[in-house]
This record gives C-alpha cells, sequence and structure tokens, in this order.
C-alpha cells in the first residue's frame, strides 16, 4: 500500500479528478442552459388538476421537487409538490403556485383546454366559449369555433402591426420632428436674442411648419381612434377552469392554441414561430414577454461602432510598437503596461468612462454644440457611443496584442526580401507584413467583439438602459443617432433576472437571452481560436 | 525622371507613415496612460486643502453690540441685528457693503436685546430681552427674476408676537428656544441667576377651537452652579446647560412641567462658554474657556440609570481663548468656531478634523455665521468691524482616518468601519469607510481561490504531463473558451439557480468538497486492483474520462445522502441549525455561492497560464529525471512543478486579478451588503459592485463621486500591480528556461 502511495499513482488520480470536476462543470452549465432556453418555446400540454377539496386548476407543470420536512423521523416517506404555471395573472394575482401531490386527485389533459398569449397579464389558461365579432357570436356548439379563433387572432394581429405602426413609426416621427423644429427656434432665440427682428420671419417659417405638423398629428391621431376603436370590436369568452367567465379582447391576444390537442408538427410550428417572436420583437410586460429584438439590435450596433474606433487604434498602436519603436527597456515596459491593462477590472473602465467620455466630453459638447437644448444633456449622459468608446478602451490591449503577434510571427526574411527589392519600410509594412499580419487582427477583433458583446459592468454605468424608446438608428433625420442609450443582452439578463417584479415568470426568458448571448460569444471565440491556430500553424510559434 | 520623382515621392510617404504611426501609437499608449492620470485627477480634491477668499472687513456705524448676524445662500443679503432692535440687510459678496434696507424690531419696545438663541440656519432666531420676555423672528428671503433674469433676493423679517416669560421683567441672560409644529419650548437664565423652563402647546380641535396650553418650571433648584451656555434639540425633548465649573447638566424636558436632571458630566475644567447642536439635533459642540472644543452624544449605556450615557466622542484642535460663538452648517456635520482671540476654526465632526484657520481679528470674535451653502463665513468683532470670506471645502468629510478609520458616527455605540453613503434623511451623516468594502473585495476573492486554485492547478498539472495528447487538444481549447463566457450569466447562474440549490442542500455540497477528491484516489486504487487485461483497455492517460461517471455518482450519492445528514447532524434544517448553534445568519446569496461562480470564472485562467508554464518545462529535464529511475509522480512533483512554480505563481496572481476585479458575479449572487464577517453564508459587498449600485446616483464632482472614483484607483492600483508583478514572474520564467 504505501509503495502504492509512493508511486504517486493516487495523486495523478487526484489531478485527473481536477480535470473531470471541470468537464463536468461545464457541461452542466451548458445542458442547464440549453434545457431551460429551449424549452420555454416549446408549447407544452395543459394540465387540469382536480384537487381532494375539488378545487380545479389548469395550467402548465414546470416543476416538481420533494417537500423539505425539517425534524421528520428517519425513513419518512418523502413528499413531492409540483409547480403549476396557472397564468391568468389579472384573475388569481399570481401565475405560480405550488401543489402538494398528496392533495391531487386526478391530472387531465382535456383536448379543448386553451392557452392564450396576450399582449398584457401573460398567458391565460382556460376554455373558449363563445366568440363575438361585431355582434356576431360564434359559441362552441357552432364547431367552426377553432377556425374562428385562429382567424380572427391573426386579422386583429395585422391589426396590431398598423397600429404599432402608426403610433410608433407616424406619430413618433411627426413628434420627432415638432420637437427639431422646436428646438431650432430656442437655437435661434438663443444665439440672437429673444425678441430680435432678425430671426423673426425665420421664427414665424418655423412656427408655421410646426402648426402644419400638428394638423398631421391631429389626422393620425383621428385614424389611431379609429383603429382602436375597431380593435374593441372582437371579444373571446373565456372560463377557467374553476367556473369564473372573462371576456378577452381579441386584440390583446398574440397567439392562441390548444396544445394537448396538437401533433409535434404542429407543436413544432408554434414553436418556431414563438422563436421567431423571441428574436425579432420587442419586449412587453416590463421585459418579462415578447422578443428582445432591441436588445440584440442595440448590442450589435454597440458591437460594430466599438469595432470600428478601436481596430485602427489597436493596429495602428501595434504597428508602431513592433516596428517604428526602438526596442529597448522602455517598449518593453509599455507593452507590459499594455498586457497588464487588459487585466484592469472593466468597471474601472466604466468610471473612467463616466467621468471623461459623459460628464467632460460629452458635457462640453453639450455647451458648444447644443445649448438649446440645456440643461437636459444630449451627448453628456450614458448613450451608444460612449459605451461603445469605453469598450473600445477595455479591449483596444486585446487587439494591440493580437496584432502584435501577428506582426511579429512574419519572418524576417519577407521584410529582408522585401527591402532588397527597393521598398520602403512603409510599403514593406503595408503590402508584406500587414497582409501576413490580418488573421492576428482578425483575431485581435474577434476576442475584442466577444469580450464586448458579454461584457456589462461598464456598459450598465455608460449608457445602457431596461428599456429604451427608440433604436439608435431608424428613419428620423439623422438616422444615426449616437447619444441614445439602448439595450443590451447581457443587461438584460441583468435586469430581468434581478430587478423585474417577476422574477419566476422572466426566469425562462432570461435562460434564452442566456443561451443567445453564449452562443454569440462561444461562437466568437471558436473562431477566433481557429483563426488563431492557423495562424501558428502557418508562421513559427512565439508565444509564452 | 519619373522614376526619381516616384523614389521622392516613396521617401515622403514613407517619412510620412513613420510620423503617423509614431504620433498615432505612441498617443495611444499615452490615451491609455491617461485613464490612470484622469482617475487620479478626479480623486485628487478630495484630499484637498480647502480653499479660502480674501478677508472683507467693514466698521459697522452705531452705538450697539451685535445680537445676531447670518447670511442668504447667495451672499446677496446679509443680516446684522443690533441690540436695540436696529436690523441691517447688506450685500457682501465682492466685498462692498451695499446697506439694502434698515429694519426695526418693533416688538421689542424700549427694552435691549440681552441674549439670542439661533436655529441651525440662522434663519430663526429668538431674542430674550431685558425686560424678561422672548421674541423670536424668522428672516426671510425671497428670490426674484427681473426682466434680464437677473437673481434679485429681498429679504425680509418677521416678528412674532413677544413672550412675556418673567412676570418681574429681569433680563434675560442666556435663552434656548426651541419650536416644532405649533409646541414651543424655551429655557432661560435670568441676571438673577434663575434658570426657569417655558412651554407653550397649541392644539387645534374641532370642539374647542384653538386652544394654548403654558408650562412653567423652575430648575434652578437642581443646579448649584452658574449657568454660561444652552442648547436645546429640536424635538424639545433634550435641553443641555453648560456651566462655569466646566459641567455639562442634562435635562430631559420631555415633560415640560416637570423637567429632570438625568445626567451630568465633568466637560472640562474652565467654564463652557458655547453649547450647540450640528445638523440632525444630536452631536452637541461644547467650547469651554480654553478653547477647548469637543463632540459629545449619547450613547447606549446598560450602567446607566435611563440607559443612556453623554460621552465625549470628538475632540479639536484648541483655539487660545474662550470659544465665544458655535455655528453649525446646515450640510453635513461641519461647524465654524469664534475666539476670543480673534480666530475662527472650521472644523468637520465625522472625519474629526479642523479644516482651516483664520485670523480674522486681533480682537475677540463676537461671533460667527456660516452661509448656508457653506461657501462663505461672516464674523464680527467686538469692535463691530465684520468679517467676510468666501470657503471653498467640498469634501470636508473625507480624511484618511474617514475613509481607511474607525469612525464614531452618530448613534452607533462604538467606533467603527461601516460604508452607508445616503440616507433618507437631509441630516444624514455619510458614513464613507471603505474598509468594509475592501473587506469584502478580499473575502469574495479568497473564497473565489480557495475553489479555484486546487482545481485550476491540479488540472493544469494533469493536463500538461499525463494527459492523452489528442484529448488535451479537446480540453484545453474547451477551458479556454471557458474564460469568455460572459460574467453576467455567471452571475444570473449563481444567483438565481445555484444559490436557491446550494441553500436546500448545504450538507450535501460540504460532503461533495470530501467525497470527491476521496473518490479519486479510491479509483485509483480500483484501478490497481483491475485485471491486467481490463487495465489495458484504458491505459493510463484517461484517468479523468473514467472519474467523470464515477464523479457523477458520487454527486448523487451525496445529494441522496443530504437528507439523512441533515436530519442526523443539522436537526433537519441546515440554516436553523447554524442559527441556533453558531448564531451566524444564513443568507441565500452568500460568499460559499460567490466562491463557486467566481472560482469558475477564475478557473479557466489560472488552468491556461499555469498548464503553459508547465508545457514548457523544457523535454530534456523530464527525459532527464525519468531515465534516473524517477516515476512519473516524482518527476512532475520534484522536476516539473518545481521549475514551473513561478509560472503557476504568476497565474494566481492573474487570477487574483480577476477575481478582484470581477463585478456582475458578486452584484449578482451577494445580498451586496457592506458588512464585516469572514462568516461564508452571508454576503458582502465589493468595491466593484458597489461602484456599479452607487456611481449612476452619484452627482458628478460630488464627494460620493469622488470617493468611488478613489474605489476605482484602488481597484486599478491593485490589479495592474499584480499583474506586472506576475508578468515579471513569467517573463524571468521563459529566460530560466531558455538557458536551461
Amino acid at each position: 500500500m504505501k509503495k502504492f502511495i509512493k508511486t504517486g499513482e493516487p495523486f495523478i488520480w487526484l489531478t485527473g479528478g481536477a480535470v473531470a470536476i471541470s468537464i463536468i462543470m461545464i457541461v452542466a452549465i451548458l445542458l442547464l442552459i440549453m434545457k431551460n432556453g429551449l424549452g420555454f418555446f416549446w408549447p407544452s400540454d395543459i394540465a387540469l388538476l382536480t384537487l381532494k377539496n375539488n378545487e380545479k386548476l389548469l395550467g402548465q407543470i414546470v416543476n416538481r421537487e420533494a417537500i423539505p420536512q425539517p425534524g421528520a423521523e428517519q425513513g419518512t416517506i418523502l413528499k413531492y409538490r409540483i409547480q403549476l404555471k396557472m397564468g391568468n395573472r389579472d384573475i388569481y394575482g399570481l401565475d405560480f403556485k405550488w401543489i402538494d401531490v398528496e392533495d391531487i386527485k386526478g391530472i387531465d389533459y382535456p383536448e379543448n383546454a386553451l392557452c392564450l398569449e396576450r399582449r398584457e397579464w401573460g398567458n391565460m389558461y382556460g376554455f373558449v366559449k363563445e366568440l363575438k365579432i361585431d355582434g356576431a357570436v360564434v359559441s362552441v356548439a357552432d364547431g367552426n369555433i377553432r377556425s374562428a379563433l385562429s382567424s380572427s387572432v391573426e386579422k386583429y394581429g395585422e391589426l396590431h402591426k398598423r397600429i404599432v405602426f402608426v403610433a410608433k413609426k407616424e406619430i413618433g416621427q411627426i413628434n420627432y420632428d415638432m420637437e427639431r423644429l422646436r428646438l431650432k427656434i430656442r437655437k435661434l432665440e438663443l444665439e440672437y436674442g429673444k425678441e430680435n427682428p432678425a430671426i423673426k420671419e425665420r421664427i414665424e417659417n418655423i412656427s408655421k411648419e410646426i402648426e402644419r405638423e400638428k394638423g398631421m398629428y391631429e389626422k393620425k391621431s383621428l385614424e389611431l381612434e379609429e383603429l382602436y376603436k375597431k380593435s374593441r370590436e372582437a371579444v373571446i369568452l373565456m372560463s377557467t377552469a374553476d367556473g369564473k367567465e372573462k371576456e378577452i379582447p381579441v386584440y390583446n391576444v398574440v397567439r392562441s392554441y390548444m396544445p394537448n390537442d396538437m401533433g409535434y408538427f404542429k407543436k413544432t410550428g408554434i414553436y418556431l414561430s414563438r422563436l421567431w417572436e423571441f428574436v425579432s420583437d420587442d419586449p412587453r410586460e416590463a421585459n418579462t414577454e415578447g422578443g428582445i429584438f432591441p436588445a440584440i439590435f442595440g448590442t450589435v450596433m454597440m458591437v460594430i461602432i466599438m469595432s470600428i474606433a478601436v481596430v485602427p487604434l489597436g493596429v495602428l498602436a501595434a504597428i508602431y510598437l513592433n516596428e517604428y519603436a526602438r526596442q529597448g527597456t522602455l517598449v518593453k515596459t509599455v507593452r507590459i503596461a499594455v498586457n497588464n491593462l487588459a487585466g484592469v477590472p472593466s468597471i474601472v473602465f466604466g468610471v473612467f468612462g463616466i467621468g471623461f467620455f459623459i460628464y467632460f466630453i460629452g458635457g462640453t459638447i453639450d455647451k458648444l454644440f447644443f445649448p438649446e437644448m440645456l440643461p437636459a444633456p444630449t451627448y453628456g449622459t450614458g448613450g451608444i457611443l460612449w459605451a461603445s468608446m469605453t469598450l473600445a478602451l477595455l479591449t483596444v490591449p486585446v487587439v494591440i496584442v493580437a496584432t502584435e503577434e501577428g506582426l511579429s510571427a512574419a519572418p524576417r526574411e519577407w521584410r529582408e526580401g522585401s527591402f532588397a527589392l527597393g521598398a520602403t519600410k512603409f510599403e514593406t509594412i503595408w503590402k508584406v507584413i500587414l497582409p501576413s499580419a490580418a488573421p492576428g487582427i482578425m483575431t485581435g477583433l474577434i476576442l475584442a467583439m466577444a469580450r464586448a458583446a458579454g461584457e456589462v459592468a461598464p456598459l450598465m454605468i455608460t449608457g445602457v438602459v431596461k428599456l429604451a424608446p427608440s433604436l439608435p438608428l431608424d428613419w428620423n433625420y439623422p438616422f444615426l443617432h449616437l447619444e441614445r442609450k439602448f439595450m443590451h443582452l447581457g443587461f438584460h439578463i441583468y435586469d430581468v433576472g434581478f430587478q423585474s417584479p417577476n422574477v419566476e415568470a422572466a426566469k425562462p426568458m432570461v435562460y434564452t437571452t442566456t443561451l443567445l448571448l453564449i452562443g454569440v460569444v462561444v461562437l466568437l471565440n471558436i473562431f477566433a481560436i481557429l483563426i488563431r491556430n492557423r495562424l501558428r500553424k502557418k508562421y513559427v510559434s512565439s508565444t509564452f | 525622371m519619373s522614376h526619381k520623382i516616384s523614389n521622392r515621392r516613396k521617401r515622403l510617404i514613407d517619412k510620412a507613415a513613420r510620423w503617423v504611426v509614431t504620433i498615432g501609437g505612441a498617443a495611444i499608449i499615452a490615451w491609455l496612460a491617461a485613464i490612470f492620470i484622469f482617475i487620479s485627477i478626479e480623486v485628487y480634491p478630495l484630499f484637498g486643502k480647502p480653499k479660502t477668499g480674501e478677508v472683507f472687513s467693514f466698521k459697522i456705524d452705531g452705538d450697539f453690540r451685535p445680537a445676531a448676524i447670518g447670511m442668504d445662500g447667495y451672499h446677496e443679503s446679509s443680516y446684522i441685528i443690533g441690540d436695540d432692535g436696529r436690523v441691517f440687510f447688506f450685500s457682501p459678496a465682492g466685498g462692498q457693503t451695499i446697506l439694502k434696507g434698515l429694519n426695526r424690531l418693533n416688538n421689542l419696545k424700549d427694552s435691549k436685546i440681552t441674549s439670542v438663541s439661533r436655529s441651525g440656519d440662522n434663519r430663526e432666531l429668538a431674542f430674550g430681552t431685558s425686560d424678561g420676555g422672548i421674541l423670536s423672528v424668522k428672516i426671510k428671503y425671497k428670490i426674484n427674476y427681473d426682466s434680464n433674469n437677473k437673481r434679485i433676493i429681498e429679504s425680509e423679517i418677521e416678528e412674532n408676537d413677544l413672550i412675556q416669560i418673567i412676570p418681574e421683567k429681569t433680563p434675560i441672560k442666556l435663552a434656548a428656544f426651541g419650536k416644532k409644529e405649533s409646541d414651543i419650548a424655551t429655557a432661560v437664565y435670568t441676571e438673577d441667576r434663575r434658570f426657569l423652563l417655558y412651554g407653550r402647546k397649541t392644539t387645534e380641535s374641532l370642539l374647542d377651537g384653538v386652544k394654548t396650553e403654558d408650562f412653567h418650571a423652575d430648575l434652578s433648584s437642581f443646579i448649584n452652579d452658574k449657568i454660561t451656555s444652552l442648547a436645546m434639540d429640536g424635538f424639545l425633548e433634550n435641553l443641555y446647560a453648560g456651566a462655569e465649573s466646566g459641567n455639562i447638566y442634562h435635562f430631559d424636558i420631555r415633560e415640560r412641567s416637570s423637567p429632570k436632571l438625568i445626567n451630568t458630566v465633568k466637560a472640562s475644567i474652565s467654564p463652557i462658554t458655547a453649547l450647540s447642536f450640528l445638523l440632525g439635533d444630536v452631536s452637541l459642540v461644547a467650547g469651554d474657556g480654553q478653547g477647548g472644543i469637543n463632540i459629545w452624544f449619547r450613547v447606549r449605556d446598560e450602567t446607566a440609570e435611563t440607559g443612556w450615557r453623554l460621552k465625549k466622542i470628538h475632540t479639536f484642535k484648541s483655539q487660545n481663548g474662550a470659544i465665544t460663538s458655535i455655528s453649525p452648517s446646515i450640510r453635513g456635520k461641519g461647524f465654524l468656531t469664534a475666539s476670543l482671540d480673534g480666530t475662527v476654526y472650521s472644523h468637520f465632526a465625522t472625519s474629526e478634523q479642523t479644516r482651516f484657520i483664520i485670523q480674522h481679528s486681533s480682537k475677540p470674535i463676537y461671533m460667527v455665521s456660516y452661509s448656508p451653502k457653506n461657501d462663505g463665513l461672516l464674523s464680527i468683532d467686538t469692535e463691530n468691524i465684520l468679517y467676510y470670506q468666501t470657503i471653498n471645502d467640498p469634501h470636508p468629510e473625507i480624511s484618511l482616518k474617514s475613509l481607511f478609520g474607525r469612525v464614531w458616527y452618530e448613534g452607533y455605540e462604538k467606533e467603527e468601519y461601516v460604508w452607508q453613503s445616503t440616507g433618507g434623511t437631509d441630516d444624514f451623516e455619510s458614513k464613507f469607510s471603505l474598509l468594509p468594502l475592501i473587506y469584502g473585495t478580499l473575502k469574495g476573492t479568497v473564497y473565489a481561490l480557495l475553489f479555484a486554485i486546487p482545481v485550476a492547478v491540479l488540472g493544469a498539472i494533469y493536463t500538461s504531463l499525463f494527459m492523452k495528447p489528442w484529448l488535451k487538444g479537446i480540453i484545453k481549447p474547451v477551458i479556454e473558451t471557458m474564460a469568455a463566457l460572459p460574467s453576467v450569466i455567471l452571475g444570473f447562474l449563481a444567483g438565481l439557480w445555484l444559490a436557491p440549490l446550494v441553500e436546500k442542500r448545504i450538507p450535501a455540497i460540504m460532503l461533495m468538497l470530501i467525497v470527491l477528491p476521496f473518490l479519486s484516489i479510491l479509483s485509483s486504487l480500483l484501478y490497481r486492483s483491475l485485471p491486467p487485461s481490463l487495465k489495458n483497455k484504458f491505459n493510463s492517460g484517461n484517468e479523468s474520462l473514467l472519474l467523470i461517471p464515477v464523479f457523477i455518482f458520487g454527486m448523487i450519492i451525496c445529494l441522496w445522502m443530504n437528507y439523512y445528514i441533515e436530519n442526523l447532524l443539522f436537526a433537519g434544517d441546515f440554516r436553523n441549525w447554524y442559527y441556533n448553534t453558531l448564531g451566524l445568519r444564513y443568507d441565500q446569496r452568500n460568499a460559499l455561492v460567490v466562491g463557486f461562480a467566481m472560482g469558475f470564472a477564475v478557473i479557466p485562467i489560472i488552468f491556461t497560464i499555469s498548464e503553459d508554464a508547465l508545457s514548457n518545462v523544457p523535454k530534456h529535464l523530464i527525459s532527464g529525471s525519468l531515465a534516473l529511475g524517477a516515476t512519473l509522480w516524482q518527476t512532475a512533483v520534484r522536476v516539473v512543478l518545481a521549475s514551473a512554480s513561478p509560472g503557476i505563481f504568476s497565474a494566481i496572481m492573474i487570477g487574483f486579478g480577476r477575481a478582484v476585479g470581477e463585478t456582475m458575479i458578486v452584484l449578482m449572487a451577494t445580498g451586496n451588503t457592506p458588512i464585516m464577517e469572514w462568516n461564508i453564508f452571508n454576503g458582502f459587498r465589493t468595491l466593484s459592485a458597489n461602484i456599479a449600485v452607487e456611481i449612476p446616483e452619484a452627482p458628478a464632482g460630488g464627494t460620493l463621486y469622488r470617493v468611488l472614483f478613489l474605489a476605482a484607483l484602488l481597484l486599478f492600483i491593485i490589479t495592474f500591480m499584480v499583474n506586472t508583478a506576475a508578468e515579471v514572474v513569467r517573463q524571468r520564467l521563459k529566460k530560466r528556461y531558455a538557458q536551461m
């Protein structure tokens, strides 16, 4: 035995255990996120629970666990309870309920149990009784209620799209223009003085324009009112499991289906449609439902702006360090410092961003160019530009290091060959070295993008918000609004998971968002690793 | 010809490129250095010396003694009230006394002002008169704007009816006046050494209409001492009298008709010449005849009869003459003191600092007054010369002691380290001790490293030395990718999935920490006793794969055992047991959870760098060792590990740096309570999470804002130094390997 221990075999197994536990943790985390994130869109069956006291509950079973029994005697039989997503928040007040298994008399899956996904108040589970459209009633007895239901939901979905278009796009545009004109007047007044006759005519012209916009606004409001009126025409009369009746406007329904009566094929259809809604739609109900399109858009846009800033900066600095600076202790020190900057906590960069970009630069820009907006800040508050700049600073060391690696990987013979052919240093760098360093630059950029996509701490203090009213890119002049606040996938996870009033209901959304974010970040990283490996194979490696 | 031109052009471009790259590259590197400099610049004002402006003095003509002075927030309308009832309004700003108005206190009649009681903001005054009456007045500033948007401040004085407190009309030598809603209380000390309390309660009811009730009490019998100063708190509950003997007497005046003397303390060997409350009416400033200044407040004390005892909390730099006047700030816990030696001192209670000293006059300063925004002061000497000065002291609450030392805050039983930057009320005392945050940062880091170091370093040893190359080709990139996992995801999982899970299964988790290593060793024994035919099937190098099912099995067993262990050892509920037997609280989001989550974030970093260091140990060393007959393990420990240990050290340092600055995980997986306990089952707040939580609410340029910048600076310095140390170690190691 002693001898065996002396061979060290057990210790080798112990070290092997460390690797095993790492693998288990990674796989467990990925499986956990995938299970919770992907399962969310699956329309699971609706269970009708009959309790022993004859109470009836309808909903989707989401969880099952043993009930903790403190102080119970040895050998007591474990008791279980299930968590039921009951929906109907407007009736019951809560979405979820724990029910002890031993209280349940029976569980049915009635074919006609209907799930309504609503724009307000979350899901509704129940049985449809009637469908009233403009006075005409289709009742269950008619038999064609299902097709009537699905066609009217579709029809009023179109109406919803129209309303959103009018309210947000058209009226939003008018409001935006009016605000712009108002600011124009204010700017003129600030420049020339309030009662200056020189600007009187111009102000009058602008006022006329404002009047015209007002007229358009009124026209559009009337149209909107008309549309809203139309939206109230159709209602569904639902009854809940315990017999309560409730009228739901069809307009309020996003999707309706009877999962218990659906095959895998149909369910997959619902699944895909919900998945599409998730990536393409705006959030609803305090971010706990609907989609995360603005967050995806904000993240992508921020990463793009950051990339535009970070590549030239990083490459320039790397070329300087590697090609032009005289190699010595100073450059060595600078290199170490740059490398270490990548290890400085991101929140420190956030603090710098707030102090320097927002209050110093932004504040100055506001004073110089947007005096008409003051005291409301334009650039003197968090926004996508400042967030991107902060992240550019945060990630520039990554690009510098990767680019330098690429530059120094180019064999010396190439340089010498180029010089021998009469090329200048610049030409050599531009035409020979830089192209060969391109994979290195790419690696750096991709790593920087991956880091930026997943970073949250510096963003939450430099311009990310839980709900941005408009995207930083739209059809209103000047189209790109760099001063606007934006939404971000990572912050969305933090916000919905920790600051939302209904965390339990929001959890699946957070998992799905997490899955999306992990997917993006891991893909980017794998891409970077592949490029780097190719680079290393191509040239002599010089790491560590 | 064209060849020549193109050559010249080429050279020109080359030169231009050299310039552009050099300037640009150097600028970017300088830019990165600017981060450090900029943050330092933002922090610097915290420790800056207060600036005082030029002293302007004006002689006030007239044969009177000043009874009260004060100023408005814009230094445009100051007042001085003479003891004959004359009121001057003037603007001291810019050094010119522009007299803006002259008034008289009408209700004073022919009597003179013999004493004064001031509210904290110097706007509500109560005068004791030579006729034994109390006249309370209110100074009002109205801000208007004229057609050019210029600010105009109009001042007014509003008089109340004179209350005749002493029917015999003896002059009132000292007065303390307080008003709370419709409740009035006044303590007076008369020329003939009577100490009286007067109260008036006004109640309004539907039945009786307005009803007033008067209370009188004589306190003279309590004290056989000459009273030299008085102070009453704004709650009208406590009355303090400073006496010639140096005693401070504390009266409970909640029952107006029967006040009680509840505490007497010897505060000085000389008379207590001035008493005043600071903002919030908790801290009592006492100035004595020798210029000593102390702050007192009541502290819980079980031995005292009332459960409270008046204690001396802060001591400030003494002035060289008796203290004549104290003016508290209405923004924070600062105050001014004036003395017979002609000086004015500015102090701050929380940081126990004397901020600045000014010599205004060679004559005694009779009275001093702070401006409402703490940006100016007025004082007047016995020759009726008024002194006006601007002050710029934006961060008086910050000193090294208040940031890093123990401070005795109002309402606390002893000196403590506390972080509590904002409170619900205006008179809140900000507590800016960074120590709980530094403590929290270290706590989180230590627990994370406790988990990460063994896993990462052992894993690196295995991966670099024992693992099959094909497996290594998969495992290494996978773990590297793990490093890129956004921390917000880990934080989310830790807070919403792991924390509730761990809460229910602590015994199982603890058990796993013991069982899993044990299982690996057990497996090695089992493996040895396998028949050779089977052994060959899984030749060595695949131990970690073999262990995965074993571990999963072990974990399931542990989880299954949880129920029985909890019943057997912890009376069925670990959290209750923990609280009942150890007296420690269990928080759902605690250091254990953070340890796992942040450890998970740090593992790949330590792993990758350690693995690199181990793999780069020159191969001939290993071959040599093996050739000499050492076993694989002996070679691993004595040769590879020994020579790569600096690399592993630097890996741990870099992991440390990452854990110190990690924000999202701790933000989401701890309760963010700034407490100082090593208890693994409760939360903490780190420097980084604190910045994230508080900076959005911190007004730019304010004290909190700058303190948060200081926290960022600390993080910057810590991580930068640790990373640099690690890098230097790595470079040296690299050199050493090259020489081998």
